[in-house]
C-alpha cells in the first residue's frame, strides 16, 4: 500500500496539494478551450480526482524499476509508456464528463477538444514530476534505513564487552580460596556467575532501567571485593526516584570498572569510590568519585573505554548527553549527565 | 635451597603461591611484597634466587622492578595478561605464569628456574636487554631510577634532556640530574620519537623544551632550551629536527 493511503491525514494533505495542480489545469482549459471558469471546473473535477490517485501509481512501477539497477532505456519506454495510457485515461474521463455536461453547457464538448492537446502536455509533464518526486523519496528512505542499520550494529560493536583480566584475576581469587576457604570459594563462584548472566542479558539491549544497570555494578562489585578485601570501600547515594529512568545498557558499570582497576587497584592501602545519583526534571547525574595516586605506573587502556562511552551516549543522545572528568589532585570525578526518560 | 620473593598487590594470589610452593620441599620464602617499591628495596636486601613477580602493581609495575634491581635472580612474571609475554621475555624472564595456573605448571616453572640457577648464576645480562621490546606505537611514559636506597620515577613529559655518559645516561629533570645505567640509544628507542628526539649522538632532547636554536660552526647547532641550557646538535640532529618542526 502506498504510504500517503495509510493515513487519513497525509491523504488530505496529498489531495490539498492538488487544488493548486487543478486551479492550473482549469485555468488552461479556460484559456486554450474559451471555457467559462464554471465550465472548465464542471468538466475538469473528476478528471483531476482520478489524476491525484494516478500519481500516486509511480510508487509501484518505480519501486519494480529502481534507479541504480535498470536498464535507462527500458526505464524511459516504461515510464513513457504508463505516462501515455495514463495521460489519455484523464483526458477520456474529462471528454466523458463534457458529453454528459452538454445539456447544461451547450457545445462544451467541442470547447474541451480544443483544449485536449495543450491539456494533455500539461497532464504528463505533470505525471512525470511525479515519477522523479518518487524517485527521490525511494533514494532518501533507503539511505535513512541505511544510517538506522549501521546505527545500530555500531551500538552492538560499542558494547562493553566483559574484561577477560577481570574473569582471570577472579579465577585466581576462587583458585586461592578453593583451599583456605572453601565455602567463600563457592560463594565467589556464584558471585561471578550472576554477574556475568546479568551482563550478558543486558548487553541484549539497548536501554535499561538505572535500577538494573546499578544492580550489575553492585555484583560487579561484590567480586572485586573478594579480591580487594579491605582495600575496596564503596558508598552509594542514589536517589530512589531514578530507579525506572532509562539509561544505556552497560554505560556505568565500565566507570566503576575504570575506577577500580585505575584508581583503588593501584593504591596500597586502597581508598573508598563513591557514587550518586541525582535528578531533576530534565537531567540525570550520575557522580563517581575514586582516589587515584597520580605517580602510579601506567595501566593503559582507559582512554579507549571512555571514548567507547561518549561514542554510545552520542549515538544514543546525540549532543545532549556529557560525560565530564575531573581530575583534582588525588581524586578522580567521572560525572555523567543523561536526559530524563522513563524506561518503558 | 632456593630463596624465593614473591610480590604480587593481592593477598589471596600470594596464599595461592604460597601453597603451591609449600610442597616444594627445597625453597624457601623470604619476602612477600605488596607492591614495586617494596619489592625493589626487599629484592636488593635479600638477594633472592627466585622473585615471582606481578606486572600491575601499585607504584612501580614488574618491568620497572626489574629494571631497577641488581642481576641474578631467576624471574617468573604472574599475571592475568597475556599481552606483555613478548616483552617478559625480552627482558630476560625465566617464565610467564597466566593466571589462574595449576601447582604443576609452577612446578615446571620451578624446574625451569633450576635450569637456570645452575647454568647462568653467574651470568649477567648486559643492561639494555632488561629496557625491553614494546608494542608499536606504545611508548615508555616513565623513567625509573635508583636514587641510593630509594627509587625516583621521572614522567616522560619531565625529563628536559639525557645526556650519554659511558655505561650510563645522566637525565635532566625539573632541574635536577639523575644516573641511571643504560645506553643513550635503548632509551631513545623506548622514547616516543614525535616528543624527544636524538640531536647528537650523546645528546636526547624534548621537543617542546626546545626555546631556539643557534648556530654554532659551520657544521653544528646548539639546541637553547627553556631553562637555559644549550644542547649540541649535529647536522643529522638539526635536520631532524627541521623535519618535526615542518612536517
Amino acid at each position: 500500500m502506498h504510504p500517503i493511503l495509510q493515513s487519513w491525514r497525509r491523504f488530505a494533505t496529498w489531495m490539498a496539494g492538488w487544488i493548486p495542480v487543478g486551479a492550473i489545469l482549469v485555468l488552461i482549459a479556460h484559456l486554450s478551450g474559451r471555457m467559462s471558469y464554471l465550465e472548465a471546473t464542471a468538466v475538469m473535477a473528476p478528471a483531476i480526482v482520478v489524476f491525484a490517485f494516478v500519481c500516486l501509481s509511480p510508487f509501484y512501477v518505480c519501486r519494480s524499476l529502481p534507479l541504480r539497477s535498470s536498464h535507462p532505456f527500458r526505464l524511459m519506454m516504461n515510464h513513457l509508456a504508463a505516462a501515455l495510457i495514463l495521460t489519455a485515461a484523464v483526458m477520456l474521463i474529462g471528454r466523458f464528463t463534457a458529453a454528459m455536461l452538454v445539456p447544461t453547457f451547450p457545445g462544451v464538448e467541442q470547447r474541451f477538444l480544443a483544449a485536449v492537446p495543450v491539456l494533455s502536455v500539461i497532464v504528463l509533464l505533470v505525471y512525470e514530476m511525479a515519477i522523479a518526486l518518487h524517485y527521490a523519496a525511494l533514494e532518501l528512505e533507503t539511505s535513512r534505513r541505511a544510517e538506522i542499520l549501521a546505527r545500530e550494529s555500531q551500538l552492538k560493536a560499542l558494547k562493553a564487552q566483559v574484561n577477560p583480566h577481570f574473569l582471570f584475576n577472579s579465577l585466581n581469587s576462587i583458585s586461592a580460596l578453593t583451599a583456605i576457604n572453601p565455602a567463600e570459594a563457592r560463594d565467589m563462584c556464584i558471585r561471578l556467575a550472576d554477574f556475568l548472566r546479568t551482563s550478558l542479558r543486558l548487553g541484549e539491549r539497548l536501554t535499561i532501567p538505572l535500577a538494573e544497570e546499578l544492580a550489575l555494578t553492585r555484583m560487579y562489585l561484590d567480586v572485586e571485593q573478594v579480591r580487594f578485601g579491605g582495600k575496596l570501600r564503596v558508598v552509594q547515594d542514589v536517589n530512589p526516584a531514578c530507579a525506572n529512568c532509562s539509561v544505556p545498557a552497560l554505560v556505568i558499570q565500565p566507570l566503576v570498572e575504570n575506577a577500580v582497576k585505575h584508581g583503588i587497584a593501584m593504591m596500597d592501602e586502597g581508598g573508598e569510590i563513591s557514587m550518586s545519583v541525582r535528578h531533576d526534571q530534565n537531567w540525570m547525574r550520575f557522580t563517581i568519585v575514586n582516589p587515584f595516586d597520580p605517580e602510579a605506573p601506567s595501566t593503559g587502556r582507559n582512554g579507549i573505554g571512555l571514548r567507547n562511552i561518549r561514542e554510545r551516549l552520542e549515538a544514543f543522545y546525540g549532543t545532549a548527553a556529557r560525560l565530564d572528568i575531573e581530575v583534582e589532585e588525588r581524586l578522580y570525578r567521572v560525572t555523567l549527565t543523561i536526559p530524563v526518560r522513563t524506561h518503558k | 635451597m632456593m630463596r624465593v620473593l614473591m610480590a604480587d598487590d593481592e593477598e589471596l594470589a600470594r596464599r595461592l603461591l604460597r601453597e603451591y610452593l609449600a610442597a616444594e620441599p627445597d625453597l624457601e620464602i623470604v619476602a612477600e611484597c605488596g607492591n614495586g617499591f617494596e619489592a625493589v628495596k626487599a629484592i636488593n636486601e635479600l638477594r633472592p634466587d627466585v622473585i615471582f613477580l606481578d606486572i600491575q602493581m601499585p607504584k612501580l609495575d614488574g618491568f620497572e622492578v626489574l629494571e631497577l634491581i641488581d642481576e641474578g635472580a631467576a624471574v617468573v612474571f604472574v599475571t592475568a595478561y597475556d599481552q606483555y609475554a613478548m616483552r617478559a621475555f625480552d627482558a630476560a624472564a625465566v617464565d610467564y605464569l597466566l593466571k589462574p595456573f595449576t601447582s604443576d605448571r609452577l612446578r615446571a616453572s620451578l624446574d625451569r628456574v633450576r635450569v637456570r640457577l645452575r647454568e647462568a648464576r653467574s651470568v649477567r645480562l648486559p643492561a639494555d636487554l632488561k629496557q625491553a621490546a614494546r608494542a608499536p606505537g606504545e611508548y615508555l611514559e616513565r623513567i625509573v631510577v635508583k636514587d641510593g636506597p630509594r627509587v625516583h620515577v621521572i614522567p616522560a613529559g619531565k625529563l628536559d634532556y639525557a645526556e650519554a655518559q659511558d655505561d650510563y645516561v645522566a637525565l635532566r629533570s625539573e632541574g635536577k640530574s639523575w644516573l641511571k645505567q643504560q645506553t643513550i640509544s635503548s632509551l631513545d628507542a623506548a622514547l616516543d620519537p614525535r616528543r624527544f628526539l636524538r640531536v647528537h649522538r650523546s645528546y636526547l632532547v624534548n621537543v617542546d623544551r626546545i626555546a631556539r636554536i643557534d648556530a654554532n660552526t659551520k657544521d653544528t647547532w646548539l639546541a637553547v632550551l627553556t631553562d637555559g641550557s644549550k644542547i649540541p646538535m649535529s647536522r643529522g640532529g638539526y635536520n631532524k629536527f627541521r623535519e618535526i618542526s615542518e612536517g
